[in-house]
């Protein structure tokens, strides 16, 4: 802390000494005499809370996207479970790739025990932050789904297998769920306490729209192929006589409990994401006003949920896992196919809270005082600078995985020994560096991490 | 006032066993301590002598326990208690209590990284699991990282809990090994979720691998009462065994039902010198208490050496990498670097054959050094939580929990649940750092937060004879005898704690203490759960009044207790 007040009196000091009127006011052009080289290159002054209440606003920008996108996408999908045609199949799916595009940028608020983690109400009924794993982060993404619990599946995808109910599932059951709806499905949510048991969420509906990622020749075994789910939209329709699972004609009742269970879905979706979005309301959320007065504390929860999410989240469980396991069931959106765009949105998000810039998905870009700005200002350009090109570095890594994707080899053939796995090796060195980073701007800010929510231990 | 303060002061600073940094919240809090003692002292008393009162010990050389620190008291409760691991303490009270990152792991971008990663490994299905298991992930036996449970329905098979074997004089099964697989899968293509349940005689002639058997529970309820007169009632479990798909079992096998127990902790009992849990041995009983215990000396897997065991049941596993290997093989079918063969015996062809598919996948094991690393690690550093019923503020427990445990120490039952122990230097993994990326290949660096820790497990991980005998009889469902066929089932019926089974140096009457830090919260973790080593009991009331043989003693103890003194030791087991 002393460093850094003496860092930044010297900085002033020496502004001020540059600004010393010479009185000629540059009359003599290129013949003057030439100005001193300035210190340290602050061009924009930035305090601590400015940067905190920047980091707010994206957040609730990008949440409000989030929730946009996904009323979007609920609107698509009734259509579609209305008028099961391919082309509104089509388009369902795409209206769930797009809701995925603000979402993903969102998760640099994870790990910092703010709304999306820790969201739940008191006694009183009012929103509170409590632990966490008490907000509604995992009704809205967890993964691996419980996918056998949900809906038909094959016996295996490359040897791996979910956990289910034996022989039963929501959809097929008739008789303990003769109706689904959003009550259904939350009930469910880790049913009988195991966290394994997934049925809603972002995952619940692309599971829905695509059915298991198989192979072409809709196996799970063999050699994989570039395909993503195979779901036909015979799953979907409306025709008597027609509905099919998979390849077995089924009840035409199951067809309209599929699209029963997609809205399901959407409808739990929206409501979680409201309640995360009005928690961060500029001026009137609860959370958007403590977090913004937290001042060192939020600077901090900054930082870590950006170390976090870089490293053990990103890093860690999406990329090394499903390197390290070569397997489809722990790639982060198995079905589709899209683990590359979460892959990319993800580190996206970690630049965005650096550059305290995010662009909306009506092309709108929301900016603001950056944690890069503050590291010059406090007197740490060089740090500034490494982090910014570590973050590039990260990105530039990142949108091979991207491209390698979006030309015929997704990130579930990547991962395969002896195909293309040096791309995957590089997103996670980039993300090392990056946190190595991070971890030394937190030194350097003089800002703790430590023992933010557990108070209690503080007493010894 | 001030004596017992500074014995407090006294206690916490030994405790504490290393020097006191003057900065720290405790040392700041007890250096105040002192101050106000002195200065209370200053000023009593009539002599108007300003000298400082000098701290005279009465004992220059007071006896030390077996982790060299002044004995625990019955009546003094330590601050250090509420924080029952140490660092790796926690303090989640709902139903992720047992799968609560520590603050200091999740400190670490590095170490908070391993712990998810080996947390995601621990809860999702691995390719290759099979061909015989008992459960597709750790996470569905362990559930929610805590104990398992018992089906309520007979049809159930058992998912949470399994069955150990073995013969009259401990020898594993010929042909089914030492522990029943209940479920085995056809193909290497089939699931956990399809593969096939025992079929009598379904797998002898080797093309057609079923589950090896199956067993379940039918309860009797046994009535007691109090000398107090109050009554209670206990489930005295019978278990069949039926649907034996390789023919018969080995000649006077024995049966010994294991509930999943929970897994947090497991890192710090790991880091007990040695010397101190063998402090405790008193095999013959030298002191005359009616408690021996005894060490289970067994084999380390990877170095060869006899060591103590420490983890499960009978303490026949000395440590957190050698359990996870032994599950991942026994329990889930995985091969891994400590076990390298799948879970058939040379004698169930039907297994191996489904066994020799899944070698063709290519790779060396089921589960990569890099996996089961981080396994072990997530499992080392699960945290504990901390006691409930201390408030941090006035630094005083709830009454009723500090005079249950006066009842606790005073009914000798810490004869055995040792209180406290002190961890040495917790190694890093036999397998190496975990790197950023592939396989371990460097040495490992210990793990601090597990190291040279003050912990309060309540155990003292030895072998403890709990009494009673067993029977197994060949009978019907009508309860016929009978000697063979498929309705002929193997019927197990036990007196008292006692499973028959011989395991290492453990008799079929002896167990290991099991450790009591997270008793409290087990069936907050997981309603369904149930105590004792097959989780017999309903309650923490039942399980204590199970306890047997060396433990009768005590148990009469909390017997005579009257029904408040009850509720009391009750309560301050519930904290834990």
């Amino acid at each position: 802390m002393n460093k850094t007040s003496i860092s930044i009196a010297l900085v002033l000091a020496l502004s001020l000494t540059a600004c010393i009127d010479d009185g000629e006011d540059g009359q003599q052009g290129a013949d003057g005499a030439a100005g001193a080289d300035g210190t340290d290159g602050v061009s924009v002054y930035v305090t601590r809370d400015d940067v905190v209440t920047s980091n707010a606003n994206i957040a609730y920008a990008a949440y409000a996207d989030s929730l946009i996108s996904a009323q979007s996408m609920r609107d698509v999908l009734a259509t579609f479970v209305a008028e099961p045609t391919e082309s509104n199949f089509t388009a369902a799916k795409q209206a769930w790739l797009d809701s995925r595009e603000p979402y993903g940028q969102t998760e640099v608020y994870r790990f910092r025990v703010g709304p999306i983690d820790a969201l739940t109400t008191d006694e009183a009924g009012e929103y509170v932050l409590g632990e966490e794993g008490d907000g509604p982060e995992g009704r809205i993404n967890a993964w691996p789904l419980g996918e056998a619990l949900i809906d038909y599946v094959a016996d295996t995808v490359d040897g791996d297998e979910g956990d289910g109910l034996s022989g039963s599932n929501i959809i097929a059951d008739t008789t303990t769920y003769p109706i689904i709806d959003a009550a259904t499905i939350s009930d469910l949510f880790e049913y009988e306490g195991e966290e394994a048991n997934v049925t809603t969420g972002y995952h619940a509906i692309e599971f829905l729209l695509w059915g298991q990622d198989l192979n072409a020749d809709l196996t799970g075994t063999g050699t994989r192929d570039a395909t993503a789910g195979q779901r036909t939209v015979s799953d979907f329709t409306n025709v008597s006589g027609e509905c099919t699972s998979g390849s077995d004609i089924v009840a035409d009742e199951i067809c309209t409990r599929r699209g029963d269970y997609l809205l399901a879905a959407a409808d739990v979706l929206i409501d979680d994401l409201t309640t995360v979005v009005e928690a961060w309301e500029p001026v009137t959320g609860f959370h958007y006003a403590n977090f913004v007065a937290g001042g060192d504390t939020s600077l901090a929860l900054i930082f870590e949920g950006m170390g976090r999410l870089s490293y053990g989240e990103l890093a860690g469980e999406r990329i090394n896992i499903a390197l390290t396991t070569d397997s489809q069931e722990d790639e982060h959106s198995c079905f589709s196919d899209n683990t590359h765009r979460d892959i990319f949105l993800n580190a996206k998000g970690v630049q965005n809270s650096f550059n305290a810039s995010y662009t909306r998905i009506d092309g709108e870009v929301v900016e603001g005082a950056s944690p890069y700005d503050l590291l010059v200002v406090e007197g740490e350009p060089e740090l500034a600078n490494n982090l910014r090109a570590a973050l590039e570095a990260t990105m530039a890594a990142a949108t091979v995985i991207d491209t390698k994707a979006e030309t015929g080899t997704p990130f579930d053939n990547l991962i395969q020994e002896g195909i293309a796995q040096e791309n995957v090796v590089a997103v996670i060195q980039a993300l090392d560096t990056q946190t190595g980073y991070i971890e030394d701007s937190i030194d350097a800010l003089g800002i703790t991490t430590n023992d933010l929510y557990q108070d209690t231990e503080e007493e010894f | 006032m001030c004596i017992i303060t500074i014995l407090i002061y006294d206690s916490v600073f030994q405790s504490m066993n290393k020097s006191v940094n003057l900065t720290s919240p405790t040392a700041l809090v007890l250096t105040g301590f002192t101050f106000l003692c002195l200065f209370i002292s200053g000023c009593g008393g009539g002599s108007g002598s300003n000298t400082p009162v000098v701290i005279t010990d009465p004992d220059p050389q007071p006896e030390l326990d077996h982790s060299g620190l002044t004995p625990i008291e019955t009546d003094v409760i330590e601050s250090s208690e509420y924080l029952a691991g140490g660092d790796v303490t926690t303090f989640k009270t709902d139903d992720g209590a047992f799968e609560t990152t520590p603050s200091i792991i999740d400190d670490d971008f590095t170490d908070a990284s391993l712990f998810v990663q080996g947390d995601h490994l621990f809860r999702t299905a691995h390719d290759d699991s099979g061909p015989l298991m008992n459960s597709s992930t750790c996470q569905s036996c362990h559930i929610n990282d805590g104990r398992g449970e018992i089906p309520t329905d007979i049809t159930e098979a058992f998912e949470s809990t399994l069955v150990k074997i073995a013969d009259s004089l401990g020898n594993e099964d010929p042909i089914y090994g030492d522990q029943i697989q209940t479920f085995g899968k056809q193909t290497t293509d089939t699931s956990f979720r399809n593969a096939n349940l025992p079929v009598f005689g379904g797998s002898i002639n080797g093309d057609e691998l079923f589950g090896e058997a199956y067993t379940y529970v039918e309860y009797e309820e046994v009535s007691g009462s109090y000398p107090d007169s109050t009554t209670y009632s206990l489930r005295k479990p019978v278990y069949k065994t039926k649907d034996m798909s390789f023919g018969d079992f080995v000649d006077g096998v024995q049966f010994s039902v294991r509930m999943a127990p929970s897994v947090f902790g497991t890192g710090l009992l790991n880091a007990i010198p040695e010397d101190n849990i063998l402090a405790l041995v008193d095999e013959h009983d030298a002191d005359s208490d009616g408690i021996s215990g005894k060490a289970s000396m067994v084999t380390h897997a990877i170095t060869g050496e006899t060591i103590l065991g420490r983890f499960a049941y009978k303490a026949q596993t000395p440590s957190v990498l050698q359990q996870s290997a032994g599950a991942y093989r026994g329990d889930i079918g995985l091969t891994n670097s400590l076990f390298v063969e799948e879970s058939c015996t040379d004698a169930q062809i039907a297994c191996q054959t489904v066994a020799e598919q899944e070698g063709q996948m290519g790779e060396e094991y089921d589960v990569s050094i890099r996996e089961l690393a981080l396994v072990e690690f997530y499992t080392r550093v699960l945290g504990v939580p901390a006691r409930r019923g201390y408030n941090t503020t006035t630094q005083t427990w709830d009454t009723e929990i500090s005079q249950g445990r006066a009842l606790f120490f005073e009914a000798n039952c810490i004869g055995c649940h040792t209180p406290r122990h002190v961890t040495g230097e917790a190694a890093g993994s036999l397998l190496g750092e975990i790197p950023l990326i592939g396989d371990p290949d460097e040495a490992a660096e210990p793990i601090e937060a597990l190291s040279n820790q003050t912990i309060y497990p309540y155990t003292d991980l030895l072998l403890h004879d709990m009494g009673g005998s067993c029977e197994v009889t060949r009978e019907t469902d009508e309860g016929l005898s009978c000697s063979e066929g498929e309705e002929c089932m193997y019927v197990q019926r036990c007196e008292g704690l006692a499973d028959g089974l011989i395991q290492g140096l453990a008799t079929g009457t002896e167990w290991k203490t099991p450790a009591l830090w997270g008793i409290g919260l087990v069936q907050t973790v997981n309603a369904d759960s149930t105590f004792l080593h097959d989780g017999r009991a309903r309650t923490i009331e039942e399980a204590i009044l199970w306890h047997g043989g060396e433990a009768q003693t005590s148990k009469d103890n909390y017997m005579q207790l009257d029904s408040t003194e009850r509720a009391q030791l009750l309560a301050f087991l519930a904290s834990l």
